[in-house]
């Protein structure tokens, strides 16, 4: 039933944006948008557009159903922290996995 | 031996109904989510979290649920019920046995008269006015009828296995009846929450026919709510683009919710009678010029 690994998808995807909401109010209690760049949260959002773009590359370490559920976990995180928070981290991940995703392909190809 | 098959296959379908409808909740609360962040982002206001309807849903089942004295009881509970029995009844049909179009309809029909006694039965004049006009966007469902004669007369089927069968051959109804696909793209805003087209409902203290419901009664009517939004795109998607994958469907719900988020936030709310005559007059020439494309083609 694959209906059920998307309901785990779905899942995570809202545990990690709980936490990722619950994680920047704690952190940041200001009302004025924090425009520095966090450095663990651009990792996590590096390691979740990575692994959500190019699960198949590690596919002999970690089955997709696990490495996309760590990828939405840590892509939540970020997406799901308090607005104005995370967009710089967000762009940049997502940048550098597509990257990865392209150069990946032009190999293959 | 037959009666082991038969439970294994029941447990079978019971499973795929649970996922199914969990499915259903979560990915349309995150989508009603999606839509009031694309809404806020448009009107630059930073808009709450996309899992803010979700979290919203669950706080009402931990809230004290109070009665009002004017409510009819106990038809203002049992409303609650059928609400949430009509669309867990919509995605049986729909994403899980891919039954009948007309159940799904007829579902549809029910939702608004039971949007219309939601309102009434709490005796509040806030319920009463966002009811009648649940009354009056019933409009909305004679369009939608005459989208399933079309789908009908295209395909020769209400079934939607058989639709997403005949779309798999011919290719998507979207291209052939494009006139039927703005209709119901039409009908699928009117049901858009803040829509120009929708019942009269704040995010406040006002909220529609919702307004007099409190505690887990609000709760269900939330849940029922992120249902019937996931269910309506399963369907234009299955009707008017199939076959799609789930990701096709994950990508298709996240679009078509971000098209009406964007009309939404730069439109504003119709009277009644513009509501009225603008989802007819569309109707009326996608309905016309389907219908006359398909006796020229």
């Amino acid at each position: 039933m694959i209906e059920l690994n998307y309901l785990i998808y779905i899942v995570v995807f809202i545990v990690g944006a709980i936490a990722g909401l619950l994680f920047s109010y704690k952190k940041h209690g200001e009302p004025i948008i924090f425009k520095e760049i966090n450095y663990l949260v651009l990792i996590m959002s590096i390691i979740g557009f990575f692994l959500l773009f190019n699960y198949g590359l590690i596919s002999f370490i970690l089955i997709p159903l696990i490495s996309i559920s760590i990828s939405l976990f840590l892509i939540s995180f970020v997406l799901g922290m308090r607005p104005g928070y995370g967009r710089y981290e967000i762009a940049i991940g997502l940048m550098i996995s597509i990257i990865i995703w392209i150069i990946n392909n032009l190999i293959h190809l | 031996m037959i009666q082991k098959w038969f439970s294994r296959d029941i447990m079978y379908l019971m499973a795929d109904i649970v996922v199914n409808v969990l499915i259903a909740f979560l990915f349309g609360s995150i989508l009603l989510g999606l839509h009031r962040k694309v809404m806020a982002r448009i009107q630059l206001r930073p808009g709450p979290p996309i899992i803010q309807h979700f979290l919203h849903s669950l706080k009402f089942f931990f809230k004290e649920t109070s009665f009002p004295k004017t409510a009819a009881m106990p038809f203002y509970v049992a409303i609650v019920v059928i609400l949430c029995a009509i669309w867990v009844t919509a995605v049986i049909v729909g994403p899980v046995s891919q039954g009948s179009l007309l159940i799904i309809f007829g579902v549809y029909a029910l939702y608004k008269i039971v949007e219309h006694n939601s309102g009434s039965s709490s005796g509040s004049p806030y319920g009463k006015m966002s009811c009648v006009r649940a009354v009056f966007s019933a409009a909305a469902e004679l369009p939608l009828f005459a989208v399933i004669a079309i789908v009908y007369l295209k395909t020769g089927t209400m079934n939607i296995a058989e639709i997403i069968a005949y779309q798999s051959v011919h290719g998507a109804l979207i291209f052939s009846v494009p006139l039927a696909t703005i209709v119901f793209f039409v009908l699928i805003l009117s049901k858009s929450p803040y829509s120009p087209f929708a019942i009269t409902k704040g995010k406040d203290l006002v909220s529609g026919y919702e307004t007099e419901h409190f505690g887990f009664l609000r709760g269900f009517l939330m849940l029922s709510e992120s249902m019937s939004w996931y269910v309506i795109l399963w369907v234009f998607l299955t009707i008017f683009l199939a076959p799609l994958s789930l990701v096709g469907y994950l990508v298709g719900m996240i679009v078509i919710t971000a098209i009406t988020a964007i009309i939404n936030a730069v439109t504003p709310i119709f009277n009644p009678n513009h509501s009225i005559m603008t989802q007819i007059s569309i109707a009326i020439v996608g309905i016309g010029g389907s219908l006359l494309l398909m006796l020229i083609a």
